[in-house]
């Protein structure tokens, strides 16, 4: 079946011709290369070594970030990328945001000249992958009380403590990792064969089963000292990363969402029960015309928020609105999908269940749902309600 | 070497086609793509120009909306792109007198283009712009390569496939073969962004498009198939074979 994206309010026709081509080529590779090999990669539980290669060649990595052979292009364009990619597998859309939003960003932003030198081009390029170490076992929601610390021993530094969830982590030749230096929350550059390092990867999960996820161990590792980001102090560091990812999933979460709604309509009309197209039933037709109307509503905020991002004119609540909303309908909307193919919805014939199952994790990442309405709560009345201490 | 690509855009083929008025509904079309034939004559063209140098032009003869195809052509590499438009054009020998003009306003030294293309699947595009130009013509081809002043072509034949080798002037016609397409890429996309089109229209190429004695009556959709058929159990074995012999004939 050919997919037709959904866009009702022709929404893409905002897009500039640049954005419109890129959209097509992202959206061409999916058809081709992912599409037909997602079920095994998420049966065999591997994230295809060819994708990050032809994600690299595209030129598509840190989209939004201009020099060191960065692609350049706009934070919209970084959107339409991930909603493609996104319309494939969350798995491969977070690969693409850890990269380039997690990854390349911090060092782009808050590196030295000679860290962007080094590392964003090989990462641009999708030689080098990249990862982002923040959540700790105990630590999730709350990072800021994060344990993990690093020491200044004179002529390098010591890290120890330990980084769980971390997407890419086995794969990664180098990783973002977040730890307390005497009590400051620092960026540092952790490479592979830094020793004291190790990332095992975690197995078993129901979600995301074509991404890599993993644990970062540090035992006394030592990394030299020109491998701490220099421009950044406390919190506002990771979060910077956090609210360009989120961006992206704002945007990603509906292709997933037009992916369920394609397959459920596809379904809908050829489905015969009571001699009729299950589509022609009005319960059917409900649900479907509320999976429009909240994609739909989706786009719209979306593009939004892409312009807003692109003229420096948004906020992080704008971020997490975005985030919260979007993830919500593209989960809700596979379930009713899911409802519409009847027992089918259950078989790998369909995408359905691997988004419904992709989108628990990506519901919980990037801040979870309710953190982003503890986060819009606390601009509305001025009171934090994330803890009890003041 | 100058490198001349005719390149057509034609209803995507996964695109639904509409008839209304005895006419395919242009405006009804979701997608347009490169004709399919012709994106390997452009994948043939750009190895050609990576192997011996050169410039590429990307050349099509259509409505405003082909100007998109050409910018995604350049998108893989195209360096100059030309759009003639089909104001006056009502058959395809207009076309191929436009082509041929283009083609040699550029200097062009050879010139590739699809076997036909996918919408009306004519097929006399490049035969009809080698007439008029006065070169060789090889259709059907999957791969050409150049060297030595000399251009050789690989096409099917009856008894397995032939080498076709030519010098001066020519025309080859593609057929898909197994040569992977290039994928764009943003740096691509970019640069093709900021390339002009120009715009050449008939009387600037010196074309005087007269009345056509072709005139088209109508379109129609092509027949619905019949529903299929089933049969299930040995005693249907005869039937089965008699009718795969005598209706579907394919055996
Ligand atoms: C597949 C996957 C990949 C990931 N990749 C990465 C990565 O690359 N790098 C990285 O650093 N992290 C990564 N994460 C971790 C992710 O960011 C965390 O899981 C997330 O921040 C939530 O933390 P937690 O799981 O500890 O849940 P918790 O913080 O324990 O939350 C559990 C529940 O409690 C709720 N809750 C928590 N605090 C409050 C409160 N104050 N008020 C009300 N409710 C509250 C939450 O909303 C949630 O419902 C990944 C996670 C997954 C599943």
């Amino acid at each position: 079946m050919v997919y037709e994206a959904l866009d009702f309010y022709d929404v893409d026709s905002l897009l500039t011709e640049e954005e419109r081509m890129v959209r097509d080529m992202v959206r061409d590779w999916v058809d081709e290369e992912v599409i037909p090999n997602i079920e095994i990669a998420c049966r065999d539980g591997v994230f295809p070594d060819e994708w990050r290669v032809a994600l690299g060649e595209m030129g598509v990595l840190g989209a939004p970030l201009k020099g060191y052979d960065c692609p350049g292009l706009s934070y919209t364009a970084y959107g339409v990328i991930c909603r493609e990619l996104e319309r494939g597998d969350s798995g491969l859309r977070s690969f693409a945001s850890v990269q380039g939003s997690l990854a390349m960003y911090p060092i782009w932003d808050f590196g030295s000249e000679e860290q962007k030198n080094y590392y964003l081009p090989k990462m641009a390029s999708g030689e080098w992958i990249g990862c982002f170490g923040l959540t700790e076992p105990d630590y999730g929601s709350n990072p800021g009380d994060m344990i993990t610390k690093a020491e200044d021993m004179g002529d390098h530094y010591l890290l120890n403590g330990a980084k769980m969830w971390i997407t890419n982590g086995s794969i990664a030749e180098l990783a973002v990792v977040w730890a307390k230096l005497d009590g400051v929350i620092r960026g540092f550059i952790v490479e592979k064969n830094d020793p004291g390092f190790s990332a095992p990867e975690m197995k078993g999960k129901h979600s995301l089963k074509a991404s890599v996820t993993s644990e970062l161990v540090f035992q006394d590792c030592k990394i030299p000292k020109d491998r701490m980001l220099p421009g950044v102090k406390g919190l506002r560091g990771p979060f910077s990363c956090l609210n360009n990812a989120r961006f992206g999933i704002s945007w990603g979460a509906l292709g997933s969402a037009q992916a369920c709604f394609d397959s459920a309509k596809d379904y809908a009309m050829s489905r015969i029960q009571f001699n009729h197209p299950i589509a022609s039933y009005q319960l059917v037709q409900n649900k479907l015309s509320w999976m429009l109307r909240e994609i739909t509503k989706g786009q719209l905020l979306a593009y939004h928020l892409g312009q807003k991002k692109d003229a420096g004119t948004w906020i992080p609540e704008h971020i997490s609105l975005a985030k919260m909303n979007n993830v919500d309908i593209a989960l809700e909307i596979a379930r009713v999908a899911r409802d519409i193919h009847g027992a089918n919805g259950i078989l790998d014939e369909y995408p359905i269940m691997r988004h419904m199952a992709n989108l628990e994790s990506v519901k919980t990442y990037e801040g979870t749902h309710d953190i982003h309405n503890l986060i819009i709560g606390r601009h509305i009345t001025g009171i934090q309600a994330f803890t009890r201490e003041a | 070497m100058n490198i001349a690509v005719l390149l057509k855009q034609v209803p995507d083929t996964t695109a639904k086609i509409t008839i209304s008025d005895e006419k395919v509904d242009e405006s009804s079309v979701s997608k347009w793509s490169m004709s399919p034939y012709d994106e390997y004559a452009l994948e043939s063209g750009l190895k050609l120009k990576e192997t011996s140098g050169g410039n590429l032009i990307a050349i099509t003869c259509g409505p405003e909306r082909t100007k998109k195809m050409l910018t995604d052509a350049a998108a893989v590499g195209a360096d100059t792109l030309v759009h003639i438009p089909n104001d006056g054009v009502t058959d395809s020998t207009h076309v191929q007198k436009l082509l041929a003009a283009a083609v040699k306003r550029f200097d062009s030294h050879v010139v590739l283009c699809g076997k036909q293309a996918a919408d009306t699947n004519g097929g006399s595009t490049g035969p009809g712009v080698a007439e008029l130009i006065n070169a060789a013509c090889v259709t059907l081809v999957s791969e050409v390569n150049f060297s030595e002043g000399k251009f050789t072509t690989i096409r099917p034949s009856n008894s397995g496939i032939e080498k076709v080798v030519v010098d001066g002037l020519s025309v080859f016609a593609f057929d898909k073969g197994s040569t992977e397409l290039r994928r764009p890429n943003v740096r691509g996309i970019m640069m093709a962004k900021k390339k002009p089109i120009e715009s050449i229209i008939s009387s600037d190429l010196g074309v005087n498009l007269e009345a056509s004695n072709v005139k088209m009556n109508s379109q129609n959709p092509p027949p619905e198939k019949p529903a299929g058929q089933k049969f299930e159990g040995a005693e249907y074995v005869n039937e089965v074979v008699s009718k795969l012999r005598n209706e579907a004939n394919v055996i």
